[in-house]
């Protein structure tokens, strides 16, 4: 049974009481407990106060009073001072608690002090810039505009911008703008640069992974730039609760970081509901469509004239509840819509008349992908629906801060998916609710990553002598890059030497910048969605049964140069998997020690180093529906791909081998399945996207550090071959599936016995009988014990009874 | 003996000997090794911030031509504005002028694209006196540009090709980029590339210093051929390659290229300079689509009385047939507004007779015979006619010409149906006239 119903009585007694009834509504149903998995209360929170530090410019204290604020929380106010004592500082806070006034207020302040200040403000994306430019532009009304302040990204009219450049006190971009747009052309910004006395970073804890190593890089450049016009900015930093926002920061930013923490804004009470769809089938561990679930949902709180948000995580799943809750409250005659869909791809004027519509509630519902995570000003609603985990726990937190009135209650429901991530969180509640163990990482030194950015910096100022560029040997690296036609020595000085624009050519979010395109010629052509580049070689070669929506396609024609995929309409009863093939080569291995600290005899080993992955798609089976019968197969030619990289692995030696109790298929299928539940759990740790991570299995050389030895290894899929040798010892892989590494491999390595850990929660907690695709994979892809033997290999990871800490 | 007079006046050998003054610093004679100069004929120059290589030539050719103020006028106005007398005064004074053209890394800007050589030139004793500022590598930059600023002080004016939008933005990136030498101001700075586009498009479509030089200028009559020149798009490479230990010689083609560039633009400006000129009737060698542009060019920039004066001429000496419409069209409306309807009215018939913008000439006819002639018959059937001609355009047209097209549909409606308003008025008058007049005979 659920914790506790015991919603306190507040104020608003009647929403609390309408949100009570649809929970136990819920409640009702969900005799076996299985279905409300945690419902947490959390009780309203009073505010901290403080007042305005003395230091505060008059006029910007009565611009602040005439917008109704006359004193600070505690945390705004120790921001300011922090940042007014000129340090580096982070703000943890969560949504709605006034972030944004922590870095206007000491940068309006010093512009009042001083005209000839400037500051540049970073947001991840182009909206948040707008949304903050309306805020920062009211206060300079209230100060008669004293101060310029401009967005300034790709949307910006060019006869704008040379009047920006000059008027612009405070500059609100993005790092891609940032990166090609205003650092190779600083002589432009000259007076910007000369006097830049602030750089903004909001949202930090989604600089991570690639996009993190990209902005670290860009930062180093920008820093370059505002030393050589003479200037030390000082950075503000604001972000989500992660575990690590003092090493982020700290990592980002290449200096010290004070960590401010403590919240003093007021928090509404507030109840958080996981809510996991109705098994339908127990053994194949198959739950009822969480789409579905999430509007019924949805769908009680709107009847009940809760404001609700409902969270998809794609675009194509808001619209497809969209229509469904649109069709549950049909639009009144002469009225407007009630329930409105919100996403990338609407027109900015539809989204601002949502956004007022939410902020006066004559929307009473919205069904939005993360566009509406970050801090856009919509108000607060009565409740949030979030239909599957968005994939951290900081942007969950995000969502469901979304919800939360300031008097009054509120509820937000995390619908889970069966995906592995969903599944274990719905099913380990104080992962999510203690203290969050998620850590953002980068890796700004990763040499494909550094090298660009090198490039871009020798194009905006020859690199000297002295410079120091990250951890990078710059002086080597350049002599390369010279060698390589890019660069030239002239004195002690390296130049730029191409006719290209080098930051035209890095994109700072290039994981998925090389997507193919999928065209629906059933009719006349559509273009019906995409896909990055890594999956489509597996989803959309020829042949393949592509689904989409809902809709199965047969995939007619692979354009590979086009990237362009040609699918039509077909109605079949098989799916299609495709076989792939890859090898992972150990370069060199950086660190390698028993698998375990607290148990040095344990018959295991984990490493993390540089390998060189080969991977190629070879082929495909075609699987019956439901019995996942092999019905067919297919050969095909794709080219293959090769990438250097980082990758963590486990060795699992004979002894451990020898200790299970299990046949070598049985064996092997515990592996696999193992290693599915190890990736993970891995992309929860590291706050990363499922395709960030690429596994592999392969024989552990006789010499670790032989690079003559091919290690073969294949795929989860295709492995099981009858002529399997009986022991060799396996490495499990978990590589960085991005060339050159994106910093995930070390931290493996360092969390390994956390890792293992909540593997074992993970698929203990599952309950399937044989494996399903929340835990160690489909079973009809593994050897029946293969539950089992994973288990069994990870209980002699985790000294046999599971209690490694 | 006018022609021999010409004749004489182009002989380089009865011109002054080369001039004496030379008031810049001498230069040094390059080292054995220094290949570079060797092949260039150049001294090695020194200033504080280190040294760069020099190239100085005295041509005879182009020839001084001394700025004629009503083609200053016409050159340095932006649209309406004033120029102010800080400028003009500098303007009006060829002494204060200098002729720049950079050849560069790239053609991308941003701060990664260098300027590695620099050709300057300003008139001198009656020819045209270049210098080339050649950067040996990077670390010449900032001689070249102090050596730059300097004539700059000297020589407040720049004439330039292209120069607005891409030399001089360029430099200034590389003046800020050096933190210590302060960027030149300029007294004006006159680019020759709109003028010469609006000069000459019609005749030439591309208006390249090359294509000017070859059918405006005539290079053999100048005194240089463009024989083996290099083509822009290798300059570049040739330059990374030289820094790279590669063969200077494919720069002495680039240094010569700068070199022609800089009497092109110079010998540009003795054209567009005595086209400009008030007074300098144009001969008859002229091109008539060359005085259809220049036209266009003087109406543009406020000149309306000699602009359709050109235009008159452009048409007496012939155009092909779209041009010739096109500037029949000018003419007649150019004539509308000075008030000459009669003259204007003849030229829309003529357009008429010659099909060219039939729909406007009947238009502009309808109006005129309503306005002036007080003609409504005829004003009626030119209404009529510019509504069908403009009906049978409709159903050739683009969404977008059709909307166009719509509105002038529309105005040619209301002219109909007031012409006819007006005409049965008078018909009506004119009947009830005749009836009293019948009754009085009565």
């Amino acid at each position: 049974m659920p914790e506790s119903l015991a919603v306190r009585t507040a104020t608003d007694t009647s929403s609390i009481t309408r949100v009570r009834e649809v929970l136990d509504g819920f409640a009702l149903r969900d005799r076996e407990g299985e279905i409300l998995t945690a419902v947490r209360h959390f009780p309203a929170r009073t505010a901290q106060w403080a007042p305005f530090p003395a230091w505060v410019h008059p006029d910007l204290l009565a611009a602040y009073k005439a917008k109704g604020i006359d004193r600070l929380y505690s945390h705004q106010a120790a921001a300011a001072e922090a940042a007014h004592e000129e340090k580096n500082i982070v703000i943890v806070t969560p949504t709605a608690s006034g972030k944004t006034l922590c870095y206007n207020l000491p940068v309006i302040n010093a512009i009042l002090e001083n005209s000839d200040t400037r500051a540049i403000y970073l947001f991840p994306t182009k909206a948040l810039a707008q949304d903050q430019l309306a805020e920062v532009h009211d206060l300079n009304q209230r100060l008669d505009n004293r101060f310029g302040v401009f967005t300034y990204d790709g949307d910006t009219p060019s006869d704008a911008r040379k009047a920006i450049r000059e008027k612009s006190h405070i500059v609100l971009t993005n790092p891609d703008m940032l990166h090609t747009g205003i650092l190779p052309h600083h002589t432009r910004w000259t007076r910007l640069f000369e006097n830049l006395k602030y750089i903004v970073l909001d949202e930090l804890h989604t600089y991570r992974g690639v996009f993190g190593s990209h902005l670290c890089n860009v930062l180093r450049r920008l820093r370059r730039i505002a030393n050589f016009y003479g200037c030390q900015p000082q950075f503000i930093c604001c972000s989500a609760t992660i575990a690590n926002p003092g090493e982020l920061a700290g990592k980002l930013l290449e200096t010290d970081v004070e960590v401010l923490n403590t919240n003093g804004a007021p928090a509404a009470e507030k109840t958080f509901v996981f809510y996991n769809p109705p098994v339908v089938n127990r053994a194949l561990g198959i739950r009822r469509s969480y789409i579905n679930e999430a509007c019924r949902v949805s769908q009680e709180f709107l009847k009940r004239d809760l404001q609700t948000m409902v969270f998809a995580n794609s675009r194509l799943h808001t619209e497809l509840m969209l229509t469904y809750l649109q069709q549950a409250n049909p639009q009144q005659p002469g009225r407007a819509a009630t329930i409105r869909g919100y996403r990338g791809g609407y027109l900015p004027n539809e989204r601002r008349d949502i956004e007022r519509g939410l902020r006066d509630g004559q929307i009473r519902g919205v069904v939005s992908t993360s566009a509406l995570e970050l801090g856009i000003d919509v108000g607060s609603l009565d409740t949030v629906v979030m239909a599957g985990y968005p994939g951290t726990i900081a942007a969950t937190w995000q969502r469901a801060g979304r919800a939360g009135r300031r008097s009054g209650s509120s509820c937000a429901v995390l619908v889970a998916s069966s995906a592995p991530l969903d599944q274990f969180i719905v099913r380990n509640p104080d992962y999510f609710f203690g203290n969050t163990p998620e850590h953002a990482f980068i890796q700004p030194d990763n040499l494909e990553i550094l090298i660009n950015h090198l490039k871009c910096a020798a194009f905006e100022l020859p690199i000297g002598p002295e410079e120091r560029f990250g951890d990078a040997d710059v002086q080597d690296l350049c002599a390369r890059l010279a060698e390589a036609g890019f660069l030239h020595r002239a004195g002690e000085n390296y130049h730029w030497t191409q006719e290209a624009y080098p930051a035209d050519t890095v994109s700072l979010r290039s994981v998925t910048s090389d997507n193919f395109v999928i065209i629906d010629i059933t009719g006349s052509p559509t273009v019906i969605g995409e896909v990055d580049f890594s999956s489509a070689l597996t989803t959309v070669h020829e042949k393949a049964i592509y689904i989409h929506g809902g809709q199965q396609y047969h995939v007619e024609y692979l354009d590979f140069k086009e990237r362009k995929a040609y699918v039509k309409r077909v109605d079949v009863d098989y799916y299609t998997d495709a076989i792939r093939y890859t090898q992972v080569r150990i370069l060199e291995c950086a660190a390698e020690t028993r698998a375990s600290d607290s148990l040095p005899k344990i018959p295991a080993l984990r490493s993390f180093g540089d390998v060189l992955v080969r991977s190629q798609v070879i082929g495909f089976k075609k699987l019956k529906f439901f019995t996942n019968e092999n019905i067919g197969a297919g050969n095909l030619e794709l080219p293959e791909n090769e990438m250097h990289t980082t990758s963590y692995w486990i060795t699992l030696e004979r002894p451990l081998l020898e200790s299970l109790p299990f046949t070598i298929s049985e064996r092997q299928s515990g592996m696999f399945g193992l290693l599915h539940a190890l990736a993970s759990v891995a992309t929860l740790l590291l706050m990363c996207d499922r395709r960030d991570l690429g596994t592999a299995i392969g024989e552990k050389p006789p010499y670790p550090n032989d690079q003559e030895v091919a290690v073969e290894a294949v795929q989860l899929r295709d492995r099981i071959s009858p002529n399997a040798k009986e022991f060799f010892e396996p490495n499990l892989y978990l590589f960085d599936a991005y060339p050159g590494g994106i910093g995930f491999s070390e931290p493996l390595y360092r969390a390994h016995d956390i890792l293992m850990r909540r593997t074992r929660q993970l698929i203990v907690a599952c309950a399937c009988a044989q494996g399903c695709p929340s835990c160690v994979g489909p079973a009809g892809d593994l050897a029946p014990r293969a539950k089992e033997a994973a288990l069994a290999i990870l209980d002699r990871l985790c000294n046999s009874n599971g209690e490694a800490r | 003996m006018a022609t021999l007079d010409h004749k004489f006046s182009r002989l380089a050998a009865l011109k002054p000997a080369r001039p004496p003054a030379v008031r810049f610093t001498t230069l040094r004679e390059p080292c054995e090794e220094d290949t570079m100069a060797r092949l260039l004929g150049a001294g090695v120059s020194t200033n504080r911030f280190g040294e760069h290589l020099a190239v100085r030539n005295w041509f005879s050719t182009p020839e001084f031509v001394a700025p004629h103020s009503t083609s200053l006028q016409l050159l340095s106005q932006q649209r309406d504005d004033v120029v102010s007398r800080r400028t003009r005064a500098a303007l009006e004074n060829p002494e204060k002028w200098l002729f720049l053209d950079t050849e560069t890394t790239g053609l991308a800007g941003g701060t990664g694209t260098y300027a590695f050589l620099i050709g300057l030139a300003w008139w001198d004793a009656g020819g045209l006196q270049v210098e080339q500022l050649f950067m040996r590598d990077f670390a010449e930059e900032h001689s070249v540009l102090c050596e730059l600023a300097a004539r700059l002080a000297e020589r407040p004016v720049l004439v330039t090709f292209n120069g607005k939008t891409f030399d001089w933005p360029l430099l200034e990136n590389r003046f800020r980029m050096t933190r210590s030498i302060a960027v030149p101001s300029l007294a004006a700075h006159l680019d020759l590339l709109h003028p010469a586009r609006a000069l000459w498009k019609f005749r030439l479509g591309s208006v390249r210093l090359t294509d000017l030089e070859r059918e405006v200028l005539n290079p053999t009559l100048l005194g240089w051929r463009r024989d083996g020149d290099v083509s822009s798009k290798f300059i570049p490479q040739f330059y990374f390659d030289y820094l790279r230990g590669g063969p200077p010689e494919p720069l002495l083609g680039v240094a010569r290229h700068n070199q022609m560039d800089l009497r092109g633009l110079a010998a540009l400006f003795g054209k567009i300079n005595a086209l400009l000129a008030e007074g300098i009737s144009p001969d008859e060698q002229m091109h008539g689509l060359d005085l259809f542009g220049l036209s266009k060019f003087l109406h543009r920039r406020g000149d309306k009385g000699r602009a359709q004066v050109a235009c008159a001429q452009a048409v007496d000496l012939g155009l092909p047939v779209e041009f010739h419409s096109r500037a029949q069209y000018d003419l007649a409306l150019m004539a509308k507004r000075k008030g000459e309807h009669q003259r204007a009215a003849e030229i829309w018939h003529e357009i008429l007779a010659y099909s060219g913008d039939a729909i406007h000439a009947c238009e502009q006819l309808a109006i005129h015979y309503e306005l002036r002639v007080k003609n409504y018959e005829r004003a009626l059937e030119f209404a009529h006619r510019a509504r069908r001609l403009l009906h049978t355009q409709a159903n050739r047209a683009n969404f977008f010409a059709q909307r166009g097209i719509a509105r002038r549909e529309d105005l040619s409606l209301n002219r109909i149906k007031r012409l006819e308003g007006r005409l049965s008025k008078r018909t009506g008058k004119l009947l009830s006239l005749g009836e009293t007049r019948a009754t009085s005979t009565v």
